[in-house]
């Protein structure tokens, strides 16, 4: 048997994805990504071997994604997450014509057309707004973990309006709304809204099309996704492990790249 | 070739030439050719912004906190004036900073050039601008010798044939530069005499014909191909720039010819027959199709839309033009940084994606 493999290094997480040759997943890791790349794709391609159950040497190719792609020896390609995440949501959801993916320090978003084609694509700039970062640093902060976010903020019956966009700005905003004793899950929930406000506002920037699909890390947040489902005015698709999408997506490749080399 | 510090002192040591710092972007280059001063263009020196800072506030471009940097610097020392086109606010603006507040004592023109829609009376004003440069000129180099400009108006032209005929033959996917050397090339027009940038056009012309690299094509539009990195980039991706939309190249090198007799008539008849461009408040309909004739001309799979920071007239045109394109089918790519700054990981990540979207 043959097997393909997608690596995803992203800023936070490091992600693997092992396809049979029917396409169905049969590994997948997600691991820190730390301070050393290739170390952490070495770490995530190992766990995604134990949970397949198959030796190395059965990998028959593998493309690597994300911004650490480069540091991915073992590849055979590269391919970028823009990419990647489109082929990855098409597969999971092929009604997916818009991909929004929000990931440590990149938010993208997708235009996707037949066969989980990009058609179009726009990302946030250089600066941490609008990103996982943006909410890692403020659920500091606050002292609540990421895992309680989604939750605290689907509990606020109210909202703080956080007026900076900036992260470092924002971060002083949320220092002295805590000063003037505002509930931990109004301000969430203020985080929350700023973040789909730059989304929103990428999103207009292309138009929707079809279904949407949200992955990468921000997924697993609730809050931000029904205040995006709200603000998009339709449900958005959301897989149970929306980080591994883009290795996925560069699975799927692998499997393409070896079809096409015999 | 010498380096262009080399380059530019040996013309005033060795021959006599008055150096006049250039500011971007369209001036009528001929005249200073034909009074012996040799213009040297300011878009994009390579400096570190120490100085500048204290003058401008954060939102204004890099051209012009670059150009104030290479001032306050005291790197223009060796020149004997500076030449201000009325290209946008911040060019407008700076050149007030220079002249009005540094008090520095250098002669400083300036050349207003009429904007679009013209009229009959735009042509008049044109001609009355060339000539009222020159008698200004004239105060400090002294009388223009009319079978001078005539020539160097000739040798303009010349200039802009070749330049056209390595335009034409990279559309066609038959030149075979990189994206890296042909631009390189180009903007050695930036400080060379013409009599040394002809026969180094020529040369490259003659070495370079041969197919190019057989990836998609892309048009380039914007202000300046920097930083040089994403030449760089496409080169490696195997993507050509088959023609660009870039201020300080295709928009205003590729000078229409004219056959008119006398010189001040044939600079504004070829002035009028310039492509569109944003300096001259250009229509966006005029872009869009000045745009869409180059991505059929060469079968360019998209527009990169490479924009300097903060440069208004660039970036109001944007959304609608970009609007446009997509309507037509043609991919977008709109990407805008600092000059001189290097390639970030995300700007590299979207040039990248945008090459396997339209491969
Ligand atoms: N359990 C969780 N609950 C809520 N949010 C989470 C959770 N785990 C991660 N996140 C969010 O996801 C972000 C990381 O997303 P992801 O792993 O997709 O990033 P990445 O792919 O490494 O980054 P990039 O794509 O920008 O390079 C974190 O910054 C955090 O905001
Ligand atoms: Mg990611």
């Amino acid at each position: 048997m043959k097997y393909f493999l997608g690596i995803d290094v992203g800023a936070l997480s490091t992600n693997a994805v092992i396809l049979d040759v029917r396409r169905e997943i049969v590994g997948y890791s997600i691991v820190q990504t730390g301070a050393n790349s290739t170390e952490a794709a070495e770490e995530t391609l190992e766990k995604a071997l134990v949970m397949a159950n198959i030796d190395r040497a059965k990998i028959t190719s593998t493309v690597a994604t994300g911004y650490g792609r480069i540091s991915v020896p073992f590849a055979e390609k590269k391919v970028t997450e823009i990419s990647c995440h489109a082929l990855g949501a098409y597969y999971l959801y092929p009604d997916t014509g818009t991909v929004i993916d929000i990931g440590g320090q990149d938010s993208k978003v997708i235009r996707v057309g037949d066969g989980g084609k990009v058609l179009d694509f726009t990302m946030n700039d250089k600066c941490a707004a609008g990103t996982g970062r943006f909410l890692e640093v403020m659920a500091a902060k606050l002292r609540v973990s990421l895992d309680e976010l989604g939750d605290l903020s689907l509990q606020a019956s109210q909202e703080v309006q956080i007026s900076s966009v900036c992260t470092v700005f924002a971060e002083s905003e949320v220092v002295s709304l805590v000063a003037q004793n505002h509930p931990t899950e109004e301000i969430i929930r203020g985080l929350h809204r700023s973040i789909v406000n730059r989304i929103w506002s990428m999103v207009k920037m292309l138009g929707i099309r079809g279904a949407v699909t949200m992955s990468g890390g921000v997924a697993k947040n609730r809050g931000v996704v029904s205040l995006l489902e709200e603000r998009l005015e339709q449900p958005i698709h959301v897989h149970t492990e929306p980080q591994i999408v883009g290795a996925l997506g560069a699975a799927l490749l692998a499997l393409r790249l070896a079809q096409t080399a015999t | 070739m010498a380096k262009r510090e080399e380059y530019i002192d040996k013309e005033k040591k060795e021959k006599g030439k008055k150096l006049f710092g250039i500011f971007p972007a369209q001036y009528p280059r001929e005249i200073l050719w034909a009074m012996n001063v040799l213009p040297v263009e300011i878009w994009d020196p390579p400096l570190e912004v120490i100085h500048a800072n204290a003058h401008l506030q954060p939102y204004i471009c890099s051209v012009v906190r670059l150009g104030l940097e290479l001032i306050l610097q005291g790197k223009c020392e060796g020149l004997d004036g500076f030449l201000f086109p009325h290209t946008c606010d911040s060019i407008q603006n700076l050149s007030s900073i220079v002249s009005d507040y540094l008090g520095v004592k250098k002669p400083c023109y300036f050349f207003y050039h009429p904007k679009s829609p013209y009229q009959d009376s735009s042509r008049v004003y044109y001609l009355e601008q060339l000539k009222g440069l020159v008698a200004r000129l004239e105060k400090q180099l002294g009388p223009l010798d009319s079978s001078q400009l005539k020539h160097r108006v000739q040798q303009g032209q010349e200039v802009a044939r070749v330049l056209k005929q390595l335009y034409d033959l990279r559309v066609q996917g038959e030149l075979e530069a990189s994206n890296a050397d042909f631009y390189r090339v180009v903007r050695r027009g930036e400080y060379l005499s013409p009599d040394d940038f002809l026969p180094l056009l020529e040369e490259f012309l003659a070495a370079a014909k041969g197919s190019a690299q057989g990836g998609p094509a892309v048009i380039m539009s914007g202000v300046l191909p920097n930083p040089k990195e994403i030449l760089t980039l496409l080169d490696e991706l195997g993507v050509r720039i088959a023609h660009d939309d870039l201020l300080n190249c295709s928009r205003r090198l590729l000078v229409p010819p004219s056959r008119a007799d006398d010189p001040f008539e044939a600079l504004t008849e070829s002035y009028f027959a310039m492509p569109p461009c944003t300096t001259k408040d250009s229509s966006v309909s005029e872009r869009v199709d000045d745009l869409l004739a180059k991505v059929e001309q060469s079968n360019a799979k998209g527009v990169i839309f490479y924009m300097v920071k903060f440069c208004e007239p660039e970036l109001f045109d944007v959304p609608q033009l970009t609007g446009e394109l997509r309507k037509r089918g043609v991919a977008t790519l709109l990407i805008d940084c600092e000059l001189n700054q290097n390639l970030s990981g995300q700007l590299a990540t979207r040039v990248e994606a945008f090459f396997e979207m339209i491969s």
